[in-house]
């Protein structure tokens, strides 16, 4: 029986987005809310023959009490660490009703959705395995405003060093309450799930490259995995009118690499790729830093651990922001890995 | 002064969530502290409903506080008052209408206030002006401008302008049986050992500008938005709610009233380049047959992004939300009367709408109300 497939091709620039709106206006989102604004632009890469499952968060919550409803696909809540049983669990669900004739055989995409204490924090174990159900077609976003944004900003595994949330807050007699790097997500889910086909990390500030990105994943098949980077007002403590520019800013500071890893073969996109390449140049992390509420209390010393924990990112791992291993020099040639030219090459 | 006739009293303040939430609290914490200095007693609470708080959208926090316990305890029976003595808004942009929630539709500003009651504002226009934004009113109160523009802030950063200072030296001024100016200056010299501080209260009680407002006054220019909440028995199996259908947009919860500045559009310099409408989170431009973006304001929240990423200069302005008296779209006037649009858009943004004159030295962040369009010390415009 043959399989009635949408074609999802890769939009070449703005002009190119669809018009069509499927997340429309009426949900009770802050002013200026970037995962909102994921949200439309994941449904307008998908297209209307799209499932959505939410899991519990600013996006479940700002988006479903009553009469607030801003879903055009139809969409279901799911509990807060089960995405990824969501989205497989659908999957499955459509394969069994399309093969005993239920329902007509199309293709129709599955994506859950998480924000950072769904997806990171809670179903992380729920996601990792999804991901190794090959068979089974959905792919997971994870929106990371980098902390509990809905219950008003608690700390997660996603909080970048030093912030300021309900649960770190600065003291005089200590200045920083939170000392962990962010968790890298993105790196961890495609080094450790070889069989996913596509794994990849966006923003929505890089609006066509977010969309692509979601249209790669939903082409391609498997179960597959979306991170984007979602500056919120509310938590970050900045104007809502820079929603855009702190997207832009995070990785033009080379904080918020760009990047996919399509079928095993990483490629790293946008600004991120133009940094590596040496045609653009990475800017301080101080940039990013002072425009948000959340780091006024850094002294220079903050500010200089966080730089240099980004410089580590792009100088010493293994794939500049993307997998965190640094090689001995007597392993270089066993692992057939020239790290030195890599780097001249990265930092020329 | 004199002793206060009832037992209790009731204040509300009304103000941008999230923007605001530290400026309430302490304005309403200071309430309490204040009326203990003279022996009553009181207590401050924040709406459960309004949490989570998204930026813009209005909240509420009170202030209770009585002659006794006993009839503190029998005025806090209550989830959230629905009548208050007097109500706060911290921001004059709010005399617009509340749309905390969708079910609770669009309510007037002076809903919860009793006969008689008191509205304060922090404005830096006249009450006659204020007064003209305002619903009409079903029986007379009293409003009252409070000198200066809204404060807006973070989360984590509070911008210390003395408008709490300055609403509770009003205050003192409508209640002085309540709140007396002496004991909120005490108070203040007590928690900032700042003289400054005191005289912003002073200055709070001597500027603010009263006016009684009869009923009737007021304009009845502003949209009624009113649902009623479903039972449990009414709905579906599994809770089951229609999705919007393609093309529409959220007809129930509409959210402008989150709006304290908005967009407006030159539509002769616009490049069509699709910015505004792709950035937009609440999908509210719309794509005209010449392939202009039009701003839809029945579902603009006035965020800003759109006038940040266009890449022209003052071609969409973000413009102070009480000049304007209805959410009608201008793109209709620009096509029949386009001399007539441009003057309107040079009225309302100040900015010239001919592209020859652009090179005009006023900018849409100067020409935007400077207190509306806030900054935290260290986010922001730099």
């Amino acid at each position: 029986m043959a399989v009635e497939t949408t074609t999802l091709p890769q939009i070449k620039g703005v002009k190119d987005v669809p018009y069509d709106e499927l997340f429309v206006s009426g949900h009770r989102t802050c002013q200026g809310c970037e995962s909102a604004l994921v949200m439309r632009h994941m449904v307008k890469a998908s297209g209307p023959r799209t499932i959505v499952l939410g899991s519990t968060g600013c996006m479940y919550v700002a988006n479903t009490t009553y009469y607030t409803t801003p879903w055009v696909v139809p969409w279901m809540h799911t509990q807060l660490g089960a995405s990824g049983s969501a989205a497989l669990g659908t999957a499955a669900g459509l394969k069994v009703l399309m093969r005993k004739g239920k329902l007509k055989n199309e293709k129709i995409n599955v994506i859950a959705f998480c924000g950072d204490g769904g997806g990171a924090d809670m179903g992380i174990g729920a996601i990792s395995a999804t991901l190794t159900h090959k068979d089974y077609n959905c792919l997971v976003l994870l929106y990371d405003n980098e902390s509990y944004a809905n219950t008003d900003i608690q700390l997660s595994s996603q909080t970048p060093y030093g912030a300021v949330t309900t649960f770190s807050p600065s003291g005089t007699k200590k200045r920083l309450m939170h000392t962990r790097w962010k968790k890298n997500v993105p790196g961890m889910l495609a080094a450790g799930h070889p069989e996913s086909r596509y794994i990849a990390a966006g923003c929505a500030a890089y609006a066509v490259d977010l969309m692509n990105k979601i249209r790669k994943a939903l082409e391609l098949g498997g179960p597959t995995f979306v991170h984007t980077l979602d500056p919120c007002p509310k938590g970050w403590d900045y104007h809502p009118q820079y929603s855009q520019e702190l997207g832009h800013l995070a990785v033009e500071c080379g904080i918020w690499p760009l990047y996919e890893v399509m079928d095993g073969v990483c490629n790293l996109t946008g600004p991120t790729r133009q940094i590596a390449e040496g045609r653009k140049k990475r800017k301080p992390v101080y940039e990013y830093l002072k425009r948000q509420g959340r780091f006024a209390h850094f002294a220079d010393e903050d500010v200089e651990h966080f730089q240099a924990e980004v410089d580590k990112m792009w100088t010493e791992w293994l794939i500049p922001g993307v997998i965190p291993f640094t090689i001995p020099a007597k392993d270089q040639t066993i692992l057939k890995i020239d790290k030195k030219a890599l780097h001249e090459q990265k930092t020329a | 002064m004199s002793e206060p006739k009832e037992t209790s009293i009731t204040v509300e303040v009304v103000y941008r969530g999230i923007f605001q939430k530290t400026l309430a609290q302490r304005i309403c914490r200071s309430i309490v502290l204040a009326a203990r200095k003279r022996g009553h007693t009181g207590t401050a609470f924040a709406r459960y409903g309004d949490s989570p708080e998204r930026n813009g959208v209005p909240a509420k926090q009170f202030a209770v506080v009585a002659v006794n316990d006993l009839e503190l305890e029998a005025s806090m029976a209550k989830y959230e008052p629905a009548v208050v003595d007097v109500s706060i808004a911290v921001d004059d942009t709010l005399v617009k209408g509340v749309e905390s929630w969708a079910w609770y539709g669009r309510q007037p500003i002076w809903k919860p206030i009793r006969k008689d009651g008191f509205l304060l504002v922090t404005s830096e226009k006249a009450p006659e002006e204020v007064l003209a934004q305002t619903d009409k009113a079903e029986r007379p109160y009293t409003m009252g401008c409070v000198p200066g523009a809204a404060s807006f802030a973070g989360l984590w950063v509070f911008k210390d302008d003395h408008t709490d200072y300055r609403v509770l030296g009003a205050l003192a001024k409508v209640v002085p049986d309540w709140v007396r100016l002496d004991d909120v200056k005490a108070l203040i010299k007590e928690q900032t050992k700042d003289e400054a501080a005191v005289q912003s209260a002073q200055y709070g009680y001597d500027g603010a500008l009263l006016r009684a407002v009869k009923a009737g006054e007021g304009t009845s220019g502003h949209e009624k938005l009113q649902f009623a909440k479903p039972g449990w028995t009414t709905m579906r199996p599994g809770i089951v709610v229609d999705a919007r259908k393609p093309g529409e947009r959220n007809p129930q919860y509409k959210k402008y009233t989150a709006r304290t500045l908005r967009p407006v559009v030159n539509f002769d310099t616009c490049i069509k380049c699709t910015m505004c409408w792709l950035d937009c989170p609440d999908e509210c431009f719309e794509v005209t047959p010449e392939g202009h973006y039009e701003v839809v304001y029945e579902a603009c929240i006035g965020c800003g992004i759109c006038a940040q990423v266009c890449p022209v200069k003052d071609c969409i302005v973000m413009v102070d939300e009480l000049k304007f008296e209805d959410n009608k779209d201008k793109w209709q006037l620009w096509k029949t009367d386009h001399d007539a649009y441009n003057k309107w858009f040079e009225q309302k943004s100040g900015v010239p709408a001919d592209p020859k004159r652009v090179a005009h030295a006023s900018t849409a962040a100067e020409n935007a109300n400077p207190a509306a369009n806030p900054t935290t010390s260290t986010g922001g415009d730099d």
